[in-house]
């Protein structure tokens, strides 16, 4: 009976229902309890009416009674009535989904689609700023009409307005009259535009003259001609070699700086040589010119089905095992159609499981060429049977993270820092060595043996040294312990914190002891240095 | 535009057409200015109006008028619109008209008064010439090449009033250009004998104009002009240089160009402000009203030029477009810029030496003009019928000499009094002037018959002019009168 208005499943949900609307209401339903069907099958949750048990009837009647309760009750009663008297059976009602995205559109109050070519341009309100001046400006109508004189390009500025106070030169030159609805400069290209027309007179003071060649004839008719003007075409000069043919960006190798300046193998490039291999194509040169891989991208797409079809009969001709053995190189056995059938009668081993034994010698890498998991592989035949260093040119052996040539596009800008940019400074070593902060083995290996001898000296010197500061600040065992660490360090004579904060390597003291006083002189720093040096030893 | 403006035709719309004439300035004044004693002579002129004429201008207004103007006025070459149009020039709902007293914009359909301003015009920055007014002197577009001998001639002008000798040098630079847009646009322009500017007029012609500050004025600018050439067009300038302009003439007319065409606008490109004198094609072919009904706007975003139509304002087929070149300003400034004038002027000056005041208010309510003195207006929806008052006569209440002290009324006799004295003064005036305003019209009229000299625009704007003083005073004067005559005792 079709009580439900499909705008409203619609909107509900919008799926496929399938409603059988026989709903009673339960005021009759006690007379009529097997009239009751629900003959539709209703997806429960989409079904949004709710579904009660009335206690009333509940408790009066044995049978349970069903009432849909939907906003539209008066409708269905009504509805059903009159679905009663004309047809009491099933009706099955439909609703789709639209074919695209669609919002009630609060400002047309009708299903608008979200997207796409059928969604209605909103009112010129709606329209982003500026996009109104430029609809009005490309609409606004090309002026059309015969000008009348041209140009004296500076010469004479003036020239083209019309004269007034000689009328008598207008008498001389034509006159036509015409019909004026040029120069019509009307906003919106409105239908008034071309409604306004008066007589006017137009002065022809310049002969149009045409003189076409056949060819501006053909060409101006539409009639088939060149395209190039024969007469005026002209024969290449001289055809570049393959190498020029190449990207023309690319700079000769002798003059890499960079490795980023090498040719870096496209996949297409990679693919035709590896066809001119095999033999299917014929190269010029020795890389595919820019032509050449051009064309492979196109007949590629346009001959793929053909060169599929061709694998396929290859693969009936020879059969699986002979076909797919390509992509197990552990299988060393004879795969061929007699070989098969032979090996069939003696071990009753049909093609199928041979083919699977065959397959199970197969590694993973290869399993991945054959079927094209590599999504960027295509499920070209020829990628199969690409080899396996060919493969690595494109793709860097990995395909799931190529560490080689991982920038593959052509068109690539290139890359003009510095040809060190990635690397370090090439003579840093010597550099650290020549500011000593870098030193070899063997001198480290004496330092450290220094240090040891170094450190006996110095232990027991700074024994007594310590005793000799110490001034009793800290009696505890632990400050004393580190008083006589921090003098194991380096010996602080004065200002103290400056050295304590910035610390500055030791001075080998012992060597002082048998510096001369020269070599003294010129160790400290400055005078005072070396007299408070001086003194201090004294003590 | 400024040479289209001139008197000539607008009187002859007073007579002919004053519903739909496009000429006049001045839609809401130009009713009453054709007073009929005035327009008789003009009217015979006219070999166009057959009609008799009669002394009743408001009863002869129905015979169509349209025809009239139509037939006066001319779409312009198409070529005109077609080289701006393939550069982007846009106009919406406007044509080109051209008539005896040259080009003009004027509407081609009815445009409905709406809230917003409506485009009617887009010129991109592209077409214009343009100086900026200060240094460093930028030019928008840059057509000038560094180094070239033109930019050294630009740098030697006084950056603070030479922004004409300037403009012309840009402007001559641009016809020598290859490939310029205005090396077509020019042939648009009004030519050496059409341009109105008394920067060429000759001697006879100052002579003409019956005001001795004016014409002294004009030949110092033409002096000025004439030193600036033969200073930057001596003999051994490089070829490039004196190729611009060979002769004195085309400079001066190039600089009348400029100083009529120029406009001042500030504009914004990026992020930089900039005060420009600019050469706006198709702009400038608006002509000036003191009532305007467009303006112009600089977009930003795009770098055009906009001219808009007035908000809320009704503008019928066939009428003109218009804005306001200058405003408070003097008839004889707009002679020496634009080589225009207007009997209308609502800023025009008379000086009167005598004591004789009239009270303000009264005037005021008389001629039922409201608003502050720098914006007076005629209040037309008071009374409908009333033609009279028209801008001279707001003029006159700025000019004439007039006492105001709240609420004292004025006595009418004294009043009458005034009036008489003022009366005689501007007689007086008239009186000092070597022929009367019927003379003008006469001379006009012999001079139009002639119609053989081409040289005769700037004649025909000088005579104007004088005329156009004196009719302003004249019209005075009947203020005055009707002034008196509307006192309420």
């Amino acid at each position: 009976m079709a009580s439900l208005s499909p705008t409203l499943l619609y909107q509900d949900r919008g799926l496929r229902i399938t409603a059988a609307g026989d709903v009673l209401v339960a005021k009759k339903s006690p007379f009529h309890p097997f009239q009751i069907s629900f003959a539709g099958s209703f997806a429960a949750p989409i079904w949004k009416s709710r579904i009660g048990l009335r206690k009333k009837s509940k408790t009066t009647l044995s049978y349970p009674c069903i009432k849909c309760e939907n906003s539209e009750n008066k409708e269905n009663e009504e509805n059903k009535e009159n679905a009663e008297k004309k047809e009491p059976s099933i009706k099955h009602v439909t609703v789709e989904r639209f074919p695209y995205y669609s919002y009630l559109d609060s400002t047309s109050g009708q299903l608008e689609p979200a997207s796409g070519a059928r969604a209605s341009i909103p009112g010129q309100d709606y329209w982003p700023e500026g996009t109104a001046s430029r609809v009005r400006a490309a609409n606004a109508p090309e002026p059309s009409g015969v000008p009348s004189g041209s140009s004296s390009f500076g010469k004479k500025p003036g020239s083209r307005r019309k004269k007034y106070n000689s009328p008598a030169s207008s008498d001389s030159s034509e006159v036509s009259v015409v019909t004026s609805d040029e120069l019509e400069l009307v906003d919106d290209g409105s239908e008034e535009s071309k409604d306004v027309s008066s007589d006017y007179v137009v002065y022809e003071t310049e002969q149009v003259k045409e003189n076409l060649t056949e060819y501006e004839l053909n060409k101006k008719l539409g009639l088939p001609h060149p395209f190039i003007d024969p007469k005026v075409k002209k024969p290449i000069e001289e055809a570049l070699t393959s190498d020029e043919l190449w990207w023309n960006w690319r700079k000769p190798d002798k003059e890499q700086w960079s490795r980023w300046q090498r040719r870096r193998p496209d996949s297409e490039t990679v693919f035709l040589k590896a066809m001119a291999e095999t033999g299917q194509i014929k190269l010029y040169g020795e890389t595919p010119t820019l032509t050449e891989t051009s064309l492979y991208r196109a007949r590629r797409h346009i001959f793929k089905e053909e060169r599929l079809q061709a694998e396929q009969e290859r693969l009936e001709r020879i059969g699986p095992l002979a076909f797919y053995s390509e992509w197990v190189k552990a299988w060393k056995r004879d795969t061929s159609r007699e070989a098969v059938q032979k090996h069939f009668e003696e071990t009753g081993e049909d093609e199928n499981t041979q083919l699977i034994e065959m397959l199970s010698h197969q590694t993973d890498r290869e399993y991945r060429i054959m079927m094209g998991t590599d999504i960027r592989i295509k499920r070209d035949p020829l990628a199969m049977r690409m080899r396996e260093d060919q493969i690595k040119e494109i793709w860097g052996g990995d395909p799931v993270y190529p560490t080689i040539n991982y920038i593959q596009d052509p068109d690539e800008v290139i890359d003009f820092r510095g040809p060190d940019f990635h690397e370090p400074t090439p003579n840093m070593l010597s550099y650290l060595k020549e500011h000593g902060k870098i030193i070899s083995r063997d001198e480290l290996d004496q330092i450290l043996a220094n240090e040891k001898t170094e450190e006996l000296e110095v232990a027991d010197m700074d024994e007594a040294l310590a005793q000799a500061i110490d001034i009793g600040e800290n009696d505890d065992e632990a400050g004393d312990s580190e008083a006589e660490e921090e003098e194991e360090e380096e010996k602080i004579s004065r200002n103290w914190s400056v050295l304590k904060t910035t610390p500055q390597p030791n001075k080998s003291k012992p060597k002082k002891d048998d510096m001369s006083l020269e070599e003294a002189v010129v160790d400290s720093e400055n005078l005072t240095d070396f007299l408070l040096d001086f003194d201090e030893s004294d003590q | 535009m400024s040479s289209s403006i001139s008197l000539q035709q607008t009187v002859h719309c007073f007579l002919s057409n004053f519903q739909l004439s496009p000429k006049v300035p001045l839609p809401g004044w130009r009713i009453i200015t054709g007073r009929p004693q005035r327009i008789r002579p003009l009217r015979a002129s006219s070999s166009l109006a057959e009609a008799p004429p009669s002394s009743f201008p408001l009863f002869q207004q129905p015979p169509e008028p349209e025809d009239l103007t139509d037939s006066k006025l001319e779409p312009v070459d198409p070529d005109f619109y077609k080289i701006g149009y393939v550069r982007s020039v846009r106009a919406y709902g406007i044509e080109f008209k051209q008539g005896p007293d040259g080009i003009g914009v004027y509407a081609s359909k009815d445009i409905e008064p709406t809230r917003r301003a409506r485009v009617i015009m887009e010129i991109p920055l592209e077409l214009m010439l343009t100086i900026s007014q200060k240094t460093p002197w930028m030019f928008f577009p840059d057509i000038i090449p560094i180094g070239h001998p033109i930019f050294d001639i630009i740098n030697s002008t006084n950056p603070e009033t030479d922004w004409d000798l300037r403009l012309a040098c840009l402007l001559l630079f641009a016809f020598d250009k290859e490939g310029n847009f205005w090396q077509m646009y020019g042939d648009f322009l009004p030519s050496a004998e059409e341009c109105t500017s008394m920067l060429l007029a000759t001697e006879e012609e100052l002579l003409q104009l019956q005001d001795h500050n004016l014409a002294s004025t004009m030949r110092e600018q033409q002096q000025r002009a004439l030193e600036f050439w033969e200073r930057n067009w001596h003999s051994d300038v490089p070829l490039k240089i004196k190729r611009l302009a060979q002769e004195p003439e085309r400079f001066m007319w190039a600089m009348s160009i400029a100083q009529s065409r120029c406009i001042n606008m500030q504009m914004r490109i990026g992020a930089l402000v900039q005060d420009g004198n600019m050469l706006i094609p198709y702009a400038d072919m608006l002509n000036h009203s003191f009532q305007p009904n467009c303006f112009f706007h600089w977009r930003f975003k795009d770098r055009m030029l906009e001219v808009m139509t007035n908000a809320g304002q009704r503008i019928k087929k066939g009428e003109e477009m218009t804005i306001n070149y200058m405003s408070k300003q003097k008839n004889d400034v707009f002679m020496q810029r634009y080589g225009l004038s207007s009997p209308v002027n609502p800023w025009d000056v008379i000086e009167f030496s005598g004591n004789a005041r009239i009270h303000l208010d009264t005037y005021l309510s008389v001629m039922n003009i409201s608003g502050l003195p720098d914006e007076y207006y005629h209040n037309k929806l008071a009374r409908d019928g009333d033609s009279f008052v028209d801008g001279a006569v707001i003029a006159a209440a700025r000019t004439l000499p007039v006492w105001c002290e709240g609420d004292v009324p004025p006595i009418p006799s004294k009043e009458r009094k005034a009036v008489k004295e003022l009366q005689e003064e501007c007689q007086q005036m008239l009186m000092e002037f070597s022929t009367s305003s019927q003379q003008d019209h006469q001379i006009l009229e012999s001079i139009m018959v002639e119609e053989g000299g081409e040289s005769r625009k700037r004649l025909e704007t000088a005579i104007k002019y004088r005329l156009h003083r004196k009719l302003f005073i004249e019209k005075v004067i009947e203020a005055l009168d009707v002034y008196q005559d509307r006192l309420l005792f």
